[in-house]
């Protein structure tokens, strides 16, 4: 059988929105949201396979799934984020907790879990997170001691608490992180064993609908085939390896959440009249309110897909890549979400409209699956390597890839943003040699820096695809005067906060720096910004239309 | 026994606005469904199916490539098998053209026993290719059917009427076309039957693979001929008067007898 085509993609696509128009609809959301509660029903409904079936994209055909590819899966849980981030958010976690049987498990394990997933509508959890043990799992205390039977190892003993657990008090099963004698080790347990408890659902800032509870572990024994992968010290390496590829799904939640908030208020706008006009043609509403945000999205989805076809196309890893990725469009769509409260105004702060609680849920995006912080240390880290292997050349690589692509393509803004990566290459050098990585504050905001140039650079390259990819929904000029706005904004960033790095954590002057930055040739190119940015506020407007 | 359901991809036109200044519909942003009268038709043959053991199920569309996805959904929803009319000749056809192409691939298809099309697409409102494909084919035809069964050779169906409905009878075979209950809602299709409907048999036939003459087809062969496309002015708004119940009842005897419709 062959993978999922476009079509079937899509009609899922559909299919998951005809659901949500019926059984999700604003009031019955917001009603949760205020009852904190955890609508299960509904999640069995979407793992029922006769329904939806919605989990089965992650699970792999031999064991009954659909096998989605990350694109698909991409696509889906952007959609299930522009419909409630709580309700996607405990989909997700079964995504998570099913990846470490995926990347770990032995092919009886998978077989025997895999196909029980598949078919009778369990929820899943993935507890890896502790007290003490977050991003850093190097404190993990969860215990996993050796039940010995005749001289023979037939089970684990676990001990130990979780924290911040999603579906932690709902799962049907969990995937737990606990230290084996031969190391951190993912071990599967049912909620039905004996020890096991979760204690009360979070009182949460956002993402209500999503059960998260703290789990203990009291002298629980799972048999010793329970042990994924049946070999001890495993656990971290198997975490690692999906990371690029969860975190481009938070990425995708960060998408999805952004762009409902933002065409909330884009349909506003076109229909609050003050002082003689909608508020969709007035600049100072829409170039500071919408435009940017339309931009920085669909940059983070250029940057997305470039990552999601990679990880398609068989590559592994993509950590820094899905960094990257989650960072960017998480920080985007909380930025959104932010300003389609002002953007909405009085109504805006009110529980009657939905910008209010999608600027709560969003923030979490933020947060979990490593928060924003550690990705940029994640980012400054992978490419710093990069970096030192190509003796420097890295970005001036990329940045000749784009000059290229300025050539065939002078209308998407490749020149600025090989400007842009030039910088980043310099500002980077000046550290190596400044030795300027040993402050935190350094490394972090280039973890930032670079992912700006790297969302340009996608951008520029989607926009100047002979067919753009039909998920952006735009026409080839709003695609490329968007490409340009980003390549500005992004290359004046990246050249200026650069440049006001090095020179705060150096005790000399960094004249030679700011004369290699093409300041003056970035600035010229902000020529044509304003228009650009008319451009894309009135064809967002056509896009966007209010009902 | 087989049916052929006829289906058509159409703007969602809940959401297309029409440009004031051209007249014409923007489509920009106006995602494409299947037309609901041909999904309720779908419907409607796949319960015949479920009572009939050994029914195949195609469903017939004609249009650009990118239709691929309502043929898809209706393979996804239970049809056994799709296929598409797709080829530059047919761009630009009217009502006629479309019904004498899908007659020619009905002619191809071989024996069909029930015909089912919804009763009009909701871009053009025409209501005019299910019938004129029953006249192409001399096939007797019910239309605004709400609900057909057939029991042996015999079709059975409730026939809207002015003012009720009429329960009509008729020998297989025969064409009927749709309407649907004001509250109703499209079937979707699990993620499973969504996967397996890729692997279900579609076929994609062009003009010459139904033999059909050009002459007849795309604009050439349309009779109609559009003057022009505009939006209907607003509806004025309508008085209200406000009063007691007596002083509104006068009013309203007052504005009758100036409208001629009680003697004064």
């Amino acid at each position: 059988m062959a993978n999922l085509d476009t079509v079937s993609r899509e009609l899922m696509l559909d299919s998951l929105k005809e659901y949500a128009k019926r059984r999700l609809p604003f009031d019955f959301l917001r009603e949760n949201d205020e009852k904190n509660r955890f609508p299960e029903e509904i999640l069995r409904e979407m793992y029922d396979i006769n329904v939806m079936g919605i989990h089965l994209l992650l699970i792999p055909r031999e064991y009954g799934g659909l096998g989605g590819s990350t694109f698909d899966i991409y696509r889906v849980c952007e959609a299930l984020a522009r419909i409630d981030l709580g309700v996607a958010t405990s989909v997700f976690a079964t995504f998570l907790g099913t990846d470490p049987l995926k990347v770990g498990g032995t092919e009886a394990q998978k077989k025997h879990w895999m196909s029980r997933i598949a078919n009778e509508k369990l929820l899943v959890a993935y507890a890896a997170t502790e007290a003490d043990a977050g991003s850093d799992l190097v404190n993990l205390r969860t215990r996993a001691e050796h039940v010995i039977k005749n001289g023979k190892l037939v089970g684990y003993k676990i001990n130990g608490n979780k924290q911040w657990i999603s579906n932690g008090g709902v799962a049907d099963i969990l995937t737990v992180l606990a230290l084996a004698p031969g190391g951190p080790s993912w071990f599967i347990v049912e909620k039905t064993a004996d020890g096991f408890s979760a204690n009360k659902h979070e009182d949460k800032h956002g993402i209500r609908l999503s059960n998260t509870a703290g789990l203990c572990f009291d002298d629980i024994i799972v048999p010793a085939d329970h042990l994924i992968g049946e070999a001890e010290g495993q656990g971290l390496s198997q975490a690692q390896a999906v990371f690029g590829y969860t975190r481009l799904m938070v990425a995708a939640f960060g998408l999805g959440a952004g762009w409902e908030a933002l065409e909330t208020a884009i349909r506003y706008s076109q229909q609050r009249i003050q002082a003689g006009g909608p508020l969709s043609e007035k600049q100072g509403y829409t170039h500071k309110l919408i435009v940017p945000h339309a931009v920085r999205l669909t940059a983070s989805r250029a940057f997305i897909e470039y990552v999601a076809n990679r990880l398609d196309g068989g590559e592994h890893g993509l950590q820094t890549e899905g960094a990257i990725g989650k960072y960017y469009a998480t920080e985007s769509g909380n930025k959104a979400a932010e300003d389609a409260i002002q953007a909405l105004g009085g109504y805006g702060y009110t529980r009657d409209f939905s910008p209010e609680k999608i600027k709560r849920d969003v923030k979490i995006t933020c947060i979990y699956e490593g928060t924003n912080e550690i990705m940029e240390m994640t980012i400054c880290r992978g490419r710093w390597q990069e970096h030192l292997k190509s003796r420097g050349r890295f970005y001036v690589d990329m940045a000749a890839e784009m000059d290229a692509l300025h050539a065939a393509t002078p209308d998407v803004g490749a020149e600025v943003a090989a400007c842009g990566l030039r910088a980043l290459a310099k500002v980077l050098e000046e550290c190596r040699v400044q030795k300027l990585t040993r402050h935190q504050h350094v490394m972090f905001s280039l973890g930032s820096l670079i992912a700006e140039a790297e969302t340009a650079a996608a951008l520029c390259k989607a926009a100047s695809e002979k067919n753009i990819s039909p998920t952006h929904r735009f026409d080839r000029d709003t695609m490329r005067a968007m490409s340009r706005v980003h390549a500005r904004e992004t290359a004046f960033n990246v050249a200026t906060r650069g440049l006001k790095l090095v020179s705060g954590s150096v005790t000399e002057g960094v004249g030679a720096l700011a004369e290699g930055m093409e300041l003056p040739k970035i600035e010229a190119r902000q020529h044509g910004n304003t228009e650009d940015m008319d451009f894309i506020a009135s064809k967002l407007n056509e896009y966007c239309k209010a009902k | 026994m087989r049916i052929v359901v006829c289906i058509k991809q159409v703007p969602d036109s809940t959401r297309v606005k029409v440009d004031p200044q051209t007249g014409t519909l923007v489509r920009a942003g106006v995602p494409s469904i299947l037309n609901p009268y041909d999904h309720y038709a779908l419907e409607r043959a796949l319960e015949i199916k479920k009572h009939h053991a050994g029914t195949e199920l195609v469903v017939l569309s004609m249009g650009p490539p990118q239709a691929v996805s309502v043929v898809r959904l209706a393979l996804a929803l239970g049809a056994d098998k799709g296929i598409l009319l797709s080829d530059r000749a047919f761009a630009g056809s009217d009502t006629w053209a479309t019904s004498y192409a899908l007659s020619m691939a009905l002619k191809k298809i071989g024996k069909v026993d029930l015909i089912l099309c919804g009763q009009m697409a909701i871009d053009g409102d025409t209501a005019q290719t299910g019938p004129a494909v029953a006249q192409q084919l001399h096939m007797p035809q019910i239309t605004f059917c709400d609900t057909v069964s057939v029991s042996g050779r015999k079709l059975t169906a409730k026939q809207y009427i002015d003012g009720g409905y009429q329960v009509v009878e008729a020998m297989l075979p025969v064409l009927c076309t749709m309407t649907m209950p004001h509250d109703y809602k499209p079937a979707f299709p699990a993620f499973l039957n969504i996967m397996a409907a890729q692997d279900k048999p579609f076929e994609t036939w062009t003009a010459q693979d139904i033999g059909a003459d050009t002459a007849y087809l795309g604009l050439e062969g349309s009779p109609t001929r559009v003057d022009r496309i505009f939006a209907p002015p607003p509806r004025e708004k309508g008085q209200v008067f406000e009063g007691s119940a007596a002083e509104l009842a006068e009013r309203m005897l007052e504005i009758l007898r100036q409208e001629n419709v009680l003697k004064p």
